[in-house]
Formats: C-alpha cells, sequence, structure tokens
C-alpha cells in the first residue's frame, strides 16, 4: 500500500465556499440588514470568511488512494475519519455532477460498497474530481471488482449501444406518477400558506355560492389540472432529461439528469434480479418503471437503483429483458393463488371499506338525508374495484432461473429474482391462512428490500414453487409421506 | 400431498415460565393503566371495562405462552437451519448454511434468571435474521458453536 495520498480537485475551493455562502445566505442576509441598521462593518468579514475557511479546510483536510485491492478516504479536521474497502466489495459508482460542479468541469464520485450504513460521514464519496478522472476512475473501479486482475484488456471492451434512451413521448407518463399527487399536494399547500399570508378571506357567503357558475368551477379544475401537469412533466424532465441505460465493460450504466447529471454504474454480476413497477395511474397510461434489485445495492426505493424511469411498457419490456438475459421473466403467465386468495381479496377490502359504508347508512338511520346512501355504495363499489384488481395480480412463477411474483393493486408491481440470489425462505401464515391452507411466502435476499415475496399462496404450491427453485433446500424439511 | 413439517427441536420448557412472567408483566401493566384511567374518568359503566379488559389480560397471559410454546421450534442440518416462531401468525425460515453471515447469542435479565437464551442468525438479507427464543443456556452455546463451524466451512462472502 504504497500509493500517494491524492487530494480532491483545487476547484472545489470555488464549489464547497459557494454551497457554504447558500447556506449561509439566510444568516448574511440578516447580518447585512442588521448590519445596515447599526453600522457594525466587521461582521459582515465574518460572514463571507467563515464559510471560505471551513471550505478550504475541508479541501485541505480530505484525501484519498487507490491501490490495486483498497479504495481508501481520509476527512475530518478535529475528528479524523478514515474509510477503507477492499474493491471486490465495491457494487456500484454513482458519478453526479450539480450545476455548480459542471460549470467548473467536476463530479462526484460515490462507491457503493454494500455497507448498509446511511450515515452520510460512513459514505465512500469523493467530491470533487474533474470529470475525465471520475469516468476514469469509475471504470477502473468496476474493472477491478468485475474481474481478477489481469484478465481484462482495456479497450477491448465492444462499442455500447444504448438499450433504452430517454425519448420526448415518455413525458406523457410524468402527470401519472405519484408525483402528480404530491403536485398536487404541494399545489394546495402552497394556496393555503399564500392566502394565509397575505391573509386572504376564504369564507365564501351564500351570494358568492350563486356567482360561482359551474363554467367558473370548471375552469378552476382545469387551472389546476394544466398546473399540475406542467409541474410533473417539468419535474420529470430535469431529473430524466438525457436518460440512457447502457451496457458496458461488465457494468450497467444508467444515465440520466438535465440539470444534476446523474451517472449509476451497477456490477453487472451484482444484478439479482428487477422490480417492474406498475402503479395504478401508470397502467392506466400504459406505462412502467423498472428498478433493479442488486446485491448491496439497499433499499429498492433507493434513487440509484432505478433501470427505467416511468416510460412506456414497450421500453421497460425490451430493458428487462437486456437485464435478465430473457423476456420470460416479465412476460410469462403467472400462476393464480386459486379461488380462497381471491376469496381473502374481497373479505379484506370490504372489511377495510365497512366503515365508510356503515356509516352513512347510520346518519340515514337516524334521520339523515337519503343522498348519503350513495356515500356508502361508492364505498363498496370502490372496495370492490379494488378487490377485482388485486386479485386478478396475484401470481408467481419460475421460470428461465427466475422466481416471479406479482402482487398489488394501486401499487401493483412484478419481481423476478434469480434463483441463485435466493438466500432464503420466509413462509408466513396466520390463524386464518392455516385455516384455508394459505401462506405468505417470501425469497430472502441480499439486495434491495431484503426480500421478493407474494402473498397468499397456497401452502402445497408454495413448498413445490421454493423446492424447484432452490433445489434441496427445503426438501429435508417436508412431511416424511411427501419425502421421495 | 406435500407440507413443510414443524421442525424438529421444542425450545427448552422453561421458555413457558419466562413467557409467563412477561405476559403477566405486560398485561399487568396494561391492566393498571386502564384502572388508573377509570378513576379519573366518571361514567357509570366504568369498572366493567376494567372488568373487561383484566379478563382479557388474564386470558393472553394464560394462553399466549402455550400457544407459543406449542409453535416454536427449531431445526438444524448439514445445510439448513429451520426456525418456526409466533402464534397467531406463525412465521417458518429457511436459510441454507452456506448464507448465515453471523451467529449472536443473546440474554435478557429475566431470561437469564431462567437460563435462557437467544440464539441470532443473520445473512446478507435486509428483511431480518432468524431467531430462536427461549433456548436453554448450555444448548444455545452448543448451537452457536455448531453453526459457526458449519458456516465456516463455507466458501464465499455470503450474498
Amino acid at each position: 500500500m504504497n500509493e500517494p495520498w491524492l487530494r480532491l480537485d483545487p476547484r472545489m475551493l470555488l464549489v464547497h465556499p459557494l454551497r457554504e455562502v447558500v447556506k449561509f445566505l439566510p444568516v448574511l442576509i440578516g447580518m447585512v440588514v442588521a448590519g445596515g441598521a447599526s453600522g457594525a462593518g466587521p461582521w459582515g468579514v465574518v460572514g463571507i470568511g467563515v464559510p471560505v475557511v471551513i471550505g478550504l479546510v475541508r479541501y485541505l483536510t480530505t484525501s484519498y488512494r487507490i491501490s490495486e485491492s483498497r479504495v481508501e478516504l481520509r476527512r475530518g479536521l478535529v475528528q479524523r475519519h478514515t474509510l477503507s474497502s477492499g474493491l471486490d466489495r465495491v457494487r456500484s459508482v454513482d458519478v453526479t455532477a450539480t450545476v455548480a460542479h459542471r460549470a467548473l468541469g467536476l463530479a462526484t464520485l460515490v462507491i457503493g460498497t454494500g455497507s448498509v450504513a446511511t450515515d452520510g460521514d460512513e459514505q465512500l464519496e469523493l467530491d470533487g474530481l474533474p470529470r475525465e478522472q471520475a469516468d476514469a476512475l469509475r471504470s477502473r473501479l468496476l474493472r477491478l471488482s468485475t474481474a481478477p486482475a489481469g484478465t481484462t484488456e482495456p479497450g477491448a471492451a465492444p462499442a455500447a449501444v444504448p438499450i433504452a434512451r430517454f425519448s420526448a413521448r415518455w413525458l406523457w407518463y410524468a402527470p401519472f406518477t405519484s408525483a402528480g399527487l404530491v403536485a398536487l399536494g404541494a399545489l394546495v399547500g402552497v394556496v393555503g400558506q399564500t392566502s394565509e399570508m397575505v391573509d386572504l378571506d376564504l369564507r365564501i357567503s351564500e351570494d358568492d355560492l350563486e356567482a360561482v357558475t359551474g363554467l367558473l368551477l370548471l375552469g378552476a379544475v382545469a387551472a389546476v389540472a394544466v398546473l399540475v401537469v406542467v409541474v410533473t412533466v417539468v419535474g420529470y424532465l430535469v431529473v430524466n432529461g438525457g436518460f440512457t441505460l447502457v451496457r458496458e465493460g461488465g457494468a450497467w450504466h444508467v444515465r440520466r439528469g438535465l440539470l444534476t447529471t446523474r451517472d449509476t454504474s451497477i456490477d453487472e454480476t451484482r444484478v439479482a434480479g428487477v422490480s417492474r413497477g406498475e402503479p395504478a395511474g401508470l397502467r392506466l397510461a400504459r406505462g412502467a418503471r423498472l428498478s433493479v434489485i442488486a446485491t448491496g445495492l439497499a433499499r429498492s426505493g433507493d434513487a440509484s437503483t432505478i433501470l427505467v424511469p416511468p416510460a412506456a411498457q414497450a421500453v421497460v419490456a425490451g430493458a428487462a429483458e437486456a437485464v435478465l438475459g430473457s423476456p420470460a421473466p416479465m412476460s410469462a403467465a403467472l400462476r393464480p393463488h386459486g379461488r380462497a386468495a381471491v376469496r381473502r381479496r374481497y373479505t379484506r377490502a370490504l372489511l377495510g371499506a365497512l366503515p365508510f359504508a356503515a356509516a352513512p347508512v347510520v346518519l340515514v338511520a337516524v334521520g339523515g338525508p337519503a343522498w348519503l346512501l350513495l356515500g356508502a355504495a361508492l364505498a363498496a363499489g370502490v372496495a370492490l374495484a379494488l378487490a377485482r384488481d388485486r386479485a386478478r395480480a396475484l401470481g408467481h412463477t419460475l421460470v428461465d432461473g427466475f422466481i416471479v411474483t406479482r402482487s398489488g393493486s394501486l401499487l401493483r408491481r412484478r419481481d423476478a429474482l434469480g434463483t441463485e440470489h435466493v438466500i432464503g425462505w420466509t413462509f408466513r401464515d396466520t390463524w386464518f391462512q392455516r385455516r384455508i391452507g394459505l401462506t405468505d411466502v417470501a425469497a430472502t435476499t441480499a439486495g434491495g428490500s431484503g426480500q421478493v415475496g407474494v402473498p397468499d399462496v397456497p401452502a402445497e404450491a408454495a413448498i413445490t414453487w421454493a423446492g424447484s427453485a432452490t433445489p434441496g433446500l427445503v426438501d429435508p424439511f417436508l412431511t416424511s409421506s411427501a419425502r421421495v | 400431498m406435500s407440507s413443510l413439517r414443524d421442525p424438529a427441536r421444542r425450545v427448552s420448557p422453561r421458555a413457558r415460565v419466562l413467557w409467563q412472567v412477561e405476559c403477566a408483566i405486560s398485561a399487568g401493566v396494561a391492566v393498571i393503566a386502564v384502572a388508573v384511567a377509570a378513576l379519573v374518568w366518571d361514567a357509570s359503566f366504568r369498572w366493567w371495562v376494567v372488568g373487561g379488559v383484566a379478563l382479557l389480560a388474564v386470558a393472553y397471559a394464560a394462553v399466549v405462552p402455550q400457544w407459543r410454546y406449542a409453535v416454536h421450534r427449531w431445526e438444524v442440518t448439514e445445510t439448513a437451519v429451520y426456525t418456526q416462531r409466533g402464534w397467531w401468525a406463525r412465521e417458518r425460515r429457511i436459510a441454507p448454511m452456506s448464507r448465515v453471515q453471523t451467529v449472536d447469542l443473546a440474554q435478557g435479565a429475566l431470561a437469564r434468571a431462567f437460563r435462557l437464551a437467544t440464539v441470532t442468525v443473520t445473512t446478507a438479507s435486509a428483511a431480518g435474521p432468524l431467531r430462536i427464543d427461549g433456548l436453554d443456556h448450555t444448548t444455545a452455546v452448543a448451537l452457536v458453536d455448531e453453526l459457526t463451524a458449519k458456516a465456516d466451512l463455507v466458501e464465499g462472502d455470503a450474498t
């Protein structure tokens, strides 16, 4: 380990103080205002100086080195941190660049090692390398982690053809994502806040109500809808603009972002499976999204697990086929879970809707207006529709060496996990489920959320499924009559 | 007709007593809390509520430890660890020996009084470890040694 310790790029001296100044902005404004009133000059110097010094100290105390087998990062002035990780443990490399970084030709390199530490201090992050150096380092890290030293020849990699590429047509899916709901919520919140701030009187009198014609109401709804569409489309464009999915040098590279560019590389050998998200809204628009289940990449909601953002189903299918090496896991017919599981979907949905359906009935019974019964009918209708959709979603299978599950309605997902990545099984059933011979099955894995599971599998099918996915693992624990 | 059988070995019979004590303590706390609430809450039926809760608490402390003891089982073979726990909801977990990462032995203050221990077997999955509660301390120590030795024989990083 005789590699020299290296510094980050000196241009970071500009980025850090800039960022610190932005952080200090409220304080600075306060000082300027207060200083202007009292005429105190020195405080202004401190306000500018402190962030600059912090940036300088950070630059001077941070250094890293990469040898044949380890990557090490040293930082901190008072509390020294030295992070060290074996290169064979590198699972993913993330290169991001904010607008400030890009203006200076810099990038941030984050090395994912599969550690579950969520503490920012424990992350192997090299903030501020020249862009070319970051890219070179990324391919070096991935090369070292994927193949034993000496077996790969640099330059021998075939030209990379994008598996999927951003298309303006994808913007159609933006309003159908959950971001649409968030935007709507934010809009309502902002309107509420501002009306409070400017002290708008929002009490509506009887006369006002009469003045509100249907046309005006329609106009207001249309305005909100347009605003939500604009916000979601712009948001989608900023995050996903310029998206490409490429396979290169033994890794998958996902590049996206219009302002802050984000370039995630996932070691091919760590890919355990994929998860196709098809929430109700996206399904309505004939779209889907795809994320990767990769060993050591924690949390399936993590942005670095995204393979394809909300896009056309065909694009997602193509990407899944390329990543898994087979179209079957995402297209094969699934084994349904039978009548007991379907009945359970209806029972549970109707039980959930019961309070909402019962309340209006009770109100009418004690003398409320009869139209309240419509509410009860609506609650029951929604419950039935949900139950029907959830029942249709349920399924599992084993195809081409992947276990495949599908469940859910509003948040439907279809997961495929390579059987060699299954590191255990969990069978969970309540007394109710045991009575009707159903069990929740989950295959545990080292990637993603830790398991891929599906509820209410007929007990016998569950055993057959687990048994054929991982031969020999379940067999010793079967009832003696079943053993061959 | 194939189905999973129960794991071969039961946990220590003393676990029943430990769980009875634990359940009695938490049930007792609940009853006291409701009784205190009843003292300050003046409704004609308040003591009926307290009575009902007390009845439920007694039933809980009497039934749950027995039920749990009937469910909790474990088994270790040359190739896998198989555990079963729970009472109303039963959870059966199987992990291949080759994927075992760490083996842990833990003893609470109360468990120590009963010479009982909990063995936790973690794999690389974020979905949680396999746990065997209420093991006799000697059995637990032997189990930890056995698992460590067997898991050690397998090459690789267990992911």
